[in-house]
């Protein structure tokens, strides 16, 4: 049979094929965006944040405010967490971070401090951030799953006589990736 | 004389398709079985080893299927086997980087129904349809070899297997081996319908290269293929995300299969229904 392989034609075909893919793709780029910065408004006892789309979320509880977890992860599932703890007017946000760090090496397993210092946020607001490992099992003994090494980071930030701690824990694996989704969370963070 | 023939040889090619069929459906129903009576545990290189054996079987089962439909001139082994091998390192260099890497589709794919259509055909189907076209364009597409508009459903099928193959080692390797029973089905479906979409474009590449069409006509055979490919997507989807209740979660496992398979399966039919329009409409010219 007779081909036109070679001609301008089939030549300005291939490449209308890679620019509809290209325009494809970037269009597919930009609604992954929208739909990764997608949120609902969430507010409790002065806190307000805007909390990621499609998370599971849970009510105010004790210290808690609130909790997000995006079920879509592999591995550990990355979680947003707010909670208050009553402090007294001297307090300093670096000793509220060492009591949370304390209560952190009791409760969680292997856990490790990699990094703590004084940080102002992309509000520039001061806070206390410590950021840490740990590692993450299943309580449920018949479950055949690896655990998951999590790597974990709170800020503190001091109001009046409260400590609000807004932490970001994640896989290992992800940590990196969702950082950026977490700094645009904590941006949203008013009290 | 010349039509009994025909009729013999077209006897022939039902009997062999309806056998691969067969051997098909035995074999999901062996390994089935098998993960039901011994629930193996698997080392990595035991997992890596069965994901290997489990992706390849129904890829070359239905890459026979798909090569018996080539009746008016059978395309070179090698070649076949080449541009299979071509789509596959596609998926593991470029295609399965890009989706789960850089776009990092399991994050954000799954969120709501429409979200799950528009990334699973701009993101997902765009990226493998094209990846298994340039397998084609850019290697068999300019072999003498490639003679009639039928041969490009044949080695684009062949691209589409070799993509499957990679996209189901990982599917296994990944998952950790676990629940192999439904992922073999699971494997076999995803088979066929990476073969049946990019069949799609294969027909359009076959007429593009032999027939004077439209500058359209290539990006529209694409963007066919990409939507097919991102509805699979869409359905498959209900496989895997849990529909969580207030008395616990469910996993409609089986609707969702059926309903990615009853999409590959109509395809597939097009599919094969435009090549023997093909090879008619050839025969009649010669």
């Amino acid at each position: 049979m007779a081909n036109k392989q070679g001609s301008l034609g089939d030549r300005f075909a291939e490449f209308t094929v890679i620019l509809v893919t290209v325009i494809a793709l970037a269009a597919g780029w930009f609604y992954k965006s929208g739909v990764e910065n997608a949120s609902v408004p969430f507010e409790a006892e002065g806190v307000s944040a805007q909390a990621p789309k499609g998370w599971l979320s849970s009510e105010p509880s004790g210290e808690e405010l609130f909790r997000a977890v995006d079920r879509n992860s592999s591995g550990f599932g990355t979680t947003y967490t707010i909670r208050q703890i009553a402090v007294t007017s001297e307090a300093t946000a670096s000793e509220v971070a060492s009591a949370v760090a304390l209560k952190n090496a009791q409760e969680l397993l292997a856990f490790r401090i990699l990094e703590q210092q004084e940080v102002l946020d992309s509000n520039g607001r001061s806070a206390f951030m410590i950021e840490y490992v740990y590692v993450e099992s299943n309580p449920d003994l018949t479950h055949a799953e690896l655990p998951s090494v999590v790597r974990g980071m709170d800020l503190v930030y001091l109001n009046g006589e409260r400590a609000l701690v807004v932490s970001f824990h994640a896989d290992e694996n992800n940590f990196e990736l969702d950082l950026e989704r977490f700094h645009t969370f904590l941006k949203s963070v008013t009290y | 004389m010349n039509e009994s023939k025909a009729v013999h040889e077209r006897k022939h090619v039902w009997r062999d398709e309806i056998l691969l069929i067969v051997v098909m459906c035995v074999f999901v129903g062996i390994v089935y079985a098998l993960d039901n009576a011994l629930k193996p545990q698997f080392t990595p290189s035991t997992l890596l080893l069965t994901g290997v054996f489990l992706a390849l079987v129904p890829a070359f089962i239905w890459l026979v299927f798909f090569y018996l439909q080539d009746r008016a001139e059978p395309e070179p082994k090698g070649f076949v086997l080449g541009v299979f091998a071509l789509g596959g390192l596609f998926a593991a260099a470029i295609g399965i980087p890009m989706t789960d890497g850089l776009f990092r589709v399991s994050h954000w794919l799954y969120t709501d129904a429409l979200t799950t259509i528009m990334g699973g055909i701009l993101v997902v189907g765009f990226t493998q349809e094209y990846l298994k076209y340039a397998a084609v364009r850019y290697s068999i597409y300019n072999s003498s070899e490639f003679d009639e508009p039928t041969d490009g459903v044949i080695y684009a099928t062949a691209a589409g297997l070799g993509y499957a193959t990679v996209l189901n080692i990982n599917f296994v390797v990944s998952n950790g081996g676990v629940d192999l029973g439904s992922g073999i089905i699971r494997m076999a479906v995803v088979a066929l319908a990476q073969a049946a979409f990019s069949g799609i474009t294969g027909y359009f590449l076959g007429r593009a290269k032999f027939e004077s069409e439209p500058v359209w006509w290539m990006p529209l055979g694409i963007t066919l293929a990409a939507i097919f490919n991102g509805l699979f997507n869409w359905l498959q989807g209900a496989v895997t995300q849990p529909q969580i209740t207030l008395s616990g979660s469910i996993t409609p496992t089986w609707l969702g299969l059926v309903l990615a398979a009853v999409v590959a399966l109509a395809t597939t039919g097009v599919i094969l229904w435009l090549v023997r329009r093909s090879i008619k409409s050839l025969q009649a010219g010669k």
